[in-house]
């Protein structure tokens, strides 16, 4: 069976939430492999939810926030993507592909620009293969 | 080093004597000459036990915040420790005013557990202290070595083989928290790592939960390492922390145009953000 990719969502509630709340509404099909968690700004996101999502098995994490300049609390994007630039820089020291985790900017009114992000996010994780590294219990490279 | 000691001692005495401050932070002997050991002189009479030879490397900034806010302390502080103190301010953990830096500048200092000189290799080798108020020594020229050049050879590596380094060093984390403990800007009470709930990360060592304690250890750091290499010096099981906290000192670098701990006026860059940061940092 071909392998499929289980990804992380965070996504900000005033805009990548509601993109993808519009992704749904108007009926645009894209695949079912990325778990939405509802977080009430990026800059919510402790990058040791991140580590802690590999650990536990994710073959990918996507994060989605409001266009820097549109945070609804106006510079909480500005402050998360200094954080998760440096928490790819480090998973990436670590080893894990830089291809697993993505940090994208998506507005309430992007539900398609949301669908086509999780589509091509998907494949890119599925072409990389099931993520064996952080998640030691599930691999069986011991 | 003897004339620094001697200095120090001198120092010492006067500050205690006129009462300005409650305690001298510095060293003192410990099982013998070459294993010094973290000292607060208290009275007059403690002066006298105060040394300083190649081996007194730790970190003494680690042990301001163990003060109540308020005590004028002063400390003996090396190039990293005075780089240690800037971000403690940065961070209003330690007023400026209630400290006396008694700088040291030095270079070529010893690890006493390997016996090895220490560089640029595992520290930042920052010889000058960057804040001072009295100096014990004159200024010794800077190093040109680059404290990140020993980085090229595992960024040059590919993600599985960095992996392979990784999991091999990391699995032998025997979680003694030494590390931790040594550090001057592991503050926090509780650490992530003693919380209940949510916990983060379990107590017992495995690689899984190891990799959660350091890898989120080493983005605490990030922006605010002053590449000391405590950590590492500490380390019973020689594992190469530093590495990690040098490639991600060198990364907040390049894209936020910050060093660490140089200047007590300016924001630590985790805390702080530019309109102007570009997306491209996020690839």
């Amino acid at each position: 069976m071909a392998f499929d990719p289980t990804i992380l969502g965070i996504a900000c509630n005033w805009c990548t939430y509601t993109g993808a709340d519009l992704a749904g509404t108007t009926r645009i099909q894209y695949p079912h492999n990325v778990r939405v968690a509802r977080v009430m700004c990026s800059s919510r996101i402790n990058p040791a939810f991140i580590f802690r999502a590999f650990e536990l098995g994710a073959d990918g994490v996507l994060v989605g926030g409001c266009h820097p300049g549109d945070c609804h609390y106006s510079t909480g994007n500005l402050y998360a993507r200094r954080r998760l630039a440096v928490t790819k820089k480090i998973l990436d020291f670590a080893g894990i592909e830089p291809g697993r985790f993505k940090v994208t900017w998506i507005s309430a009114s992007e539900g398609h620009i949301f669908a086509e992000t999780v589509k091509a996010f998907t494949e890119e994780v599925r072409s990389l293969g099931p993520q064996t590294k952080f998640a030691v219990t599930k691999g069986n490279d011991q | 080093m003897k004339g620094i000691e001697k200095r120090l001692r001198e120092e010492a005495k006067k500050l205690l004597e006129t009462g300005s401050v409650s305690a001298v932070l510095a060293f003192r002997d410990g099982y013998d000459g070459d294993h010094p050991v973290p000292f607060a002189a208290r009275d007059v009479s403690d002066a006298d036990a105060i040394v300083f030879n190649e081996y007194c490397t730790h970190n003494l900034a680690r042990y301001v915040t163990e003060y109540e806010p308020g005590t004028k302390i002063a400390i003996a502080a090396k190039g990293a420790d005075s780089r240690a103190l800037v971000v403690l301010i940065q961070e209003e953990k330690v007023k400026r005013d209630d400290l006396v830096i008694l700088g040291i500048p030095c270079s070529g200092m010893k690890d006493a557990r390997r016996g090895t000189v220490i560089d640029e290799a595992t520290t930042g080798n920052t010889v000058n202290p960057v804040i001072h108020d009295i100096m014990l020594a004159d200024q010794l020229p800077e190093p040109d070595t680059s404290p990140y050049s020993v980085l090229t050879d595992l960024e040059s590596r590919g993600h599985d083989a960095r992996w392979k380094f990784w999991r091999k060093e990391l699995s032998r984390c025997i979680r003694c928290y030494a590390c931790r403990n040594a550090c001057p800007l592991c503050y926090c009470d509780p650490c992530f790592v003693d919380q209940t709930e949510p916990r983060w990360a379990d107590k017992s060592p495995s690689l899984e939960s190891n990799l959660m304690f350091h890898l989120t250890r080493f983005y605490h750091l990030a922006g605010r390492c002053v590449d000391c290499g405590d950590c590492s010096r500490a380390c019973p099981m020689n594992i190469p922390l530093y590495l990690f906290h040098k490639k991600v000192a060198k990364e907040c670098e390049e894209m936020f145009g910050q060093t660490a701990g140089m200047d007590p006026e300016e924001t630590p860059v985790m805390v702080d953000f530019k309109v102007e940061d570009s997306d491209e940092i996020l690839l």
